[in-house]
């Protein structure tokens, strides 16, 4: 029987359709459109659980598909196609998996919007942008996906062009990720100049490296260019900035990008070319400090802001972090990608929840909400999970993949490490908390709470099922049964369940929700006390450490300078030799025209002047000998 | 001095010559005229001087020169003749206004 | 040096010819420097004059006879007429054209600088005619023997020349 990875180019094809019928046809359809969007996001979604099924049998190979020749230069020639083993598998499941239900969600979330087709074209193209980059054989063809990905998230970001803080926010997005990409594409190029036989495609890089065929300084520079690329797509610090402003996008698609696809494109690029990392213990920990440091610094943050949304997509920053340092201090990438795969679903579950209390009361700022728990249980309920979960509470999802990478800290001796991880973890659970307390218990402090009520079946149908994989999604990794890190890496690997970690993590999440209940609930310790108290420790943390400000002044404005410089050479010089040509051409021909007055005494004049000139030509002819 | 061709080629030139800058010069279209009778008379005291001292000395320059006052004295008539139609036409003599040569 | 004036000016010749041609230069220098027109008229007379002279000195005595007739007497007269047909206010006006003025006077002195250099380089020889009696008589046979058919040609285009000024400027409607 042929396997099914045989037509797994079927499973970014479906929503590439779908984009090129939305776009034709989108106008007239309107909100037909998104059934589009939602069958084909379903094609695709069968297709990759075929795929994935088959390939938890065991015995099977890697797939790899590279017939389309594309560039031939000599003797070199670099192929496309795909390739699918088992890391593509599962994020090719996580990524149509969280693609269909953010489509079905969307067709409720988006309803009356005039714009709704080009919405579900554009996350058409997204889907097939993320597909094309988890299937890519080689790191070139990754790469142009790469690119489209973020071309995606522009669109979606700026969805709303008409909010100028949209238009920036779009901007920004897609700026710094191209930062990122710079940094990826030179590692790109010093990987095509030192691989043997110029060989791109990630068998070889896997070969190479594992070989040891290229070592030292050069995999360092590779591994930390190829980071860079993750640290910007993945908003690491310091290029973390523009994933709080791109909230200014519609919520279904902070679910889809910003929480479990885009942003985890760069946890997997560095898990598809670990082998390079692995031969550089420098780059390693360089990804191990970065994602420590991105998750305790974006947990702070996340503590003092007010938009429901801006609180998220800080956790979604620090989460990343967390998977960075897992990637970093872990000998395989077993616990990094665990928790990509628990957070896809309960950061996209988190952010649909949200998406649903927006709808409700037509406001973004917690302070402004309250009680909400009596008027939409479902959205209490899946959001109650979804904070469990990303609190690393036990048994839920989160608390098996962060006691994971806490282990693999602990195990490894990286003890720093350990001691931010906790850090970040006391203050994930104590933020999530307060965001559940204020909004949904309590008494209600906006206007809007009388007529919130719950969301329509289309909405909190997938919210239900995130809740359900949210629960169960952790127990394919427990230190009891290690099946998930033996499938994913293909060796089996010591797992050490260290029994005093998952007591600290635990003990750690229920001091952040208690203190949180304390706070907010009980009220005996007030949530103004250290505003009031240390002013200007609340201020640095809610301006987010002014790091906005910091990059305003020092990279925006002289680049903007350097700007207006060269609009001024472009225009007193580059114009201004156009200007000089135009001006003597005009002059030569003003000079014609007096030539030509009508008056016989200049043409006499002129007459006169050819004669000397004639005779002078006869009169040297004995001089010159020319003639 | 006067035995040879040079003063009289030479005042022959001069004389042509200053007939040409006031013919290019003068606003008057009869004094124009007048300066080309003026370049007319040099041409006719060269031909003269070498008809006298030339490579063939021989009366050849004395008769063209007469042929050269009839056709100068029959020009100079018909251009007087045309001026005055024009100046009937114009009501000015002003070479300047005389430009319908520009379209 | 003023030995070789004084050589110059030992020879009759020269002293008429000395004359004359300041005579001639003279009119023409202020026929260009008179502002009224008439006086510019009577200066040319004066040049036309000074050059019979020279022609006499050159031998050419039917030359200089008709030189007189012809253009210290008609050619002036008709110049008169023509000024006074064309009544205007008897001045020049002076109008200012630098470029104008310039550009003639570079192309005045390359004429001249070039007929100068020519004549300097011009080597004749000395060989002299012997002037005959009466030059009239042999214009007068040279003419009606080899010259006839030019000279046939010029009494046409006499005719020619001044019915067509009668036509031209004979009054309209009349």
């Amino acid at each position: 029987m042929e396997s099914y990875a045989q037509f797994a180019w079927l499973i970014p094809l479906f929503p590439l359709i779908a984009f090129l019928v939305l776009l034709a046809a989108g106008r007239q359809w309107k909100e037909a459109g998104a059934y589009v969007g939602i069958v084909a996001t379903l094609a695709s979604f069968i297709v990759a659980l075929l795929v994935f099924v088959e390939r938890l049998g065991d015995g099977a190979e890697n797939y790899t598909w590279n017939g389309l020749e594309w560039l031939k230069l000599g003797d070199y020639s670099l192929a496309m196609g795909y390739e699918i083993n088992n890391l593509n598998a599962l994020m090719l499941l996580v990524v149509s998996l969280v693609s269909l239900l953010v489509n079905l969600y969307s067709k409720g979330y988006m309803q009356g919007d005039e714009r709704i087709s080009v919405f579900f074209s554009y996350v058409a193209l997204f889907t097939f942008a993320m597909l094309g980059v988890v299937m890519s054989e080689n790191i070139l063809q990754l790469y142009i996906f790469w690119e489209l990905v973020g071309l995606g998230s522009f669109l979606l970001i700026g969805f709303w062009y008409f909010k100028p803080e949209a238009k920036a926010a779009a901007k920004k997005a897609f700026v710094m990720t191209r930062i990122g990409d710079v940094g990826l594409f030179l590692g790109i190029l010093l990987l095509f100049w030192h691989m043997p036989g110029h060989a791109l495609d990630f068998t070889s890089i896997h070969n190479a490296f594992a070989e040891g065929k290229i070592s030292g300084g050069t995999a360092t520079w590779i591994a930390l260019l190829i980071f860079v690329g993750a640290v910007g797509k993945s908003g690491q610090f310091p290029l973390h900035t523009w994933l709080p402003d791109a909230m200014e996008g519609p919520t279904p698609i902070s679910a889809l990008i910003h929480a479990a696809t885009m942003v985890a494109a760069g946890v997997y690029l560095v898990a598809r070319t670990f082998d390079i990392f692995q031969a550089s213990p420098a780059a390693l920990d360089t990804v191990a400090y970065i994602g420590g440091f991105t998750a305790i610094f974006a947990a702070t943050i996340g503590v003092a802001q007010n938009d429901i949304k801006r609180v998220l997509a800080y956790s979604t920053v620090s989460q990343l972090g967390y998977m960075m340092l897992a990637l970093g201090v872990s000998a395989t990438i077993s616990a990094g990608m665990f928790h990509l795969f628990t957070h896809a679903f309960f950061k996209a579950l988190l952010f649909l929840a949200a998406g649903s209390v927006i709808h409700a009361v037509h406001t973004q700022d917690i302070q402004q909400m309250g009680g909400l728990s009596a008027k939409m249980k479902i959205t209490t309920w899946t959001f109650a999970i979804g904070a469990l979960a990303l609190s690393g509470i036990p048994p839920f999802s989160g608390f098996w993949s962060k006691d994971a990478i806490l282990s693999e800290a602990y195990n490894s001796g990286h003890y720093g490490l350990f001691a931010v991880g906790l850090i970040a973890a006391f203050f994930t659970a104590f933020y999530m908390s307060r965001l559940f307390f204020l909004v949904f218990t309590g008494k209600p402090r906006g206007e809007h709470h009388a007529h919130a009520h719950e969301s329509p079946a289309v909405m909190t149908v997938p919210l239900v099922i995130l809740a359900v994989l949210a629960v169960v999604a952790g127990f394919v990794m427990t230190p009891f049964n290690g099946w998930f890190g033996d499938w994913l890496t293909g060796h089996a690997a010591e797992e050490h369940g260290s029994g005093l970690v998952m007591l600290l993590s635990t003990v750690v999440g229920l001091l952040g929700i208690g203190l949180g209940y304390v706070m907010y609930v009980k009220g005996s310790f007030s949530p103004e006390t250290i505003p009031n108290g240390a002013p200007w420790l609340h201020q640095l943390v809610y301006r987010k450490y002014y790091i906005d400000e910091l990059y305003a002044a020092v990279i925006v404005k002289p680049v903007k300078a350097i700007g207006n410089v060269l609009t001024l050479f472009d225009r007193y010089v580059v114009d201004g030799v156009v200007r000089l040509c135009a001006g003597v051409v005009q002059s030569l021909g003003r000079v014609g025209t007096r030539m030509q007055s009508g008056q016989v005494q200049t043409y006499g004049l002129v007459m006169l002047l050819g004669l000397v000139v004639l005779m002078l030509a006869f009169v040297g002819r004995r001089f010159w000998n020319v003639w | 001095m006067t035995d040879t061709i040079l003063p009289y080629l030479t005042l022959g030139a001069i004389l042509f010559c200053i007939g040409l800058y006031s013919a290019l010069t003068k606003k008057n279209a009869v004094i124009v005229l007048l300066s080309i009778e003026l370049m007319l008379n040099a041409v006719n005291l060269n031909l003269v001087a070498f008809s006298k001292f030339g490579v063939v000395p021989s009366l050849q320059g004395q008769i063209f020169s007469l042929f050269n006052i009839t056709v100068a004295a029959s020009e100079v008539a018909v251009g007087i003749a045309i001026l005055i139609a024009l100046y009937r036409n114009r009501g000015t003599s002003n070479v300047d206004d005389m430009n319908e040569l520009r379209k | 040096m003023l030995g070789n004036i004084a050589d110059f000016f030992s020879s009759g010749t020269n002293v008429m010819f000395f004359l004359f041609a300041l005579f001639a230069i003279g009119g023409a220098i202020f026929m260009i420097s008179f502002t009224k027109v008439v006086s510019m008229v009577v200066a040319v007379a004066v040049t036309f004059l000074s050059l019979a002279g020279l022609y006499v000195l050159l031998n050419a005595e039917f030359l200089a006879t008709v030189q007189v007739l012809i253009y210290a007497g008609a050619v002036s007269i008709l110049m008169i007429f023509g000024i006074m047909m064309t009544r205007h206010q008897g001045e020049e006006p002076e109008t200012k054209r630098p470029w104008f003025t310039s550009l003639l006077w570079v192309g005045i002195l390359g004429v001249f600088g070039i007929l100068f250099y020519a004549f300097q380089n011009v080597t004749f020889p000395q060989t002299q005619r012997r002037p005959p009696e009466d030059s009239t008589m042999e214009i007068g046979k040279l003419l009606f023997n080899e010259h006839v058919i030019p000279f046939e040609l010029m009494s046409i285009l006499l005719t020619v020349a001044f019915i067509g000024a009668i036509v031209l400027a004979k009054r309209e409607g009349e």
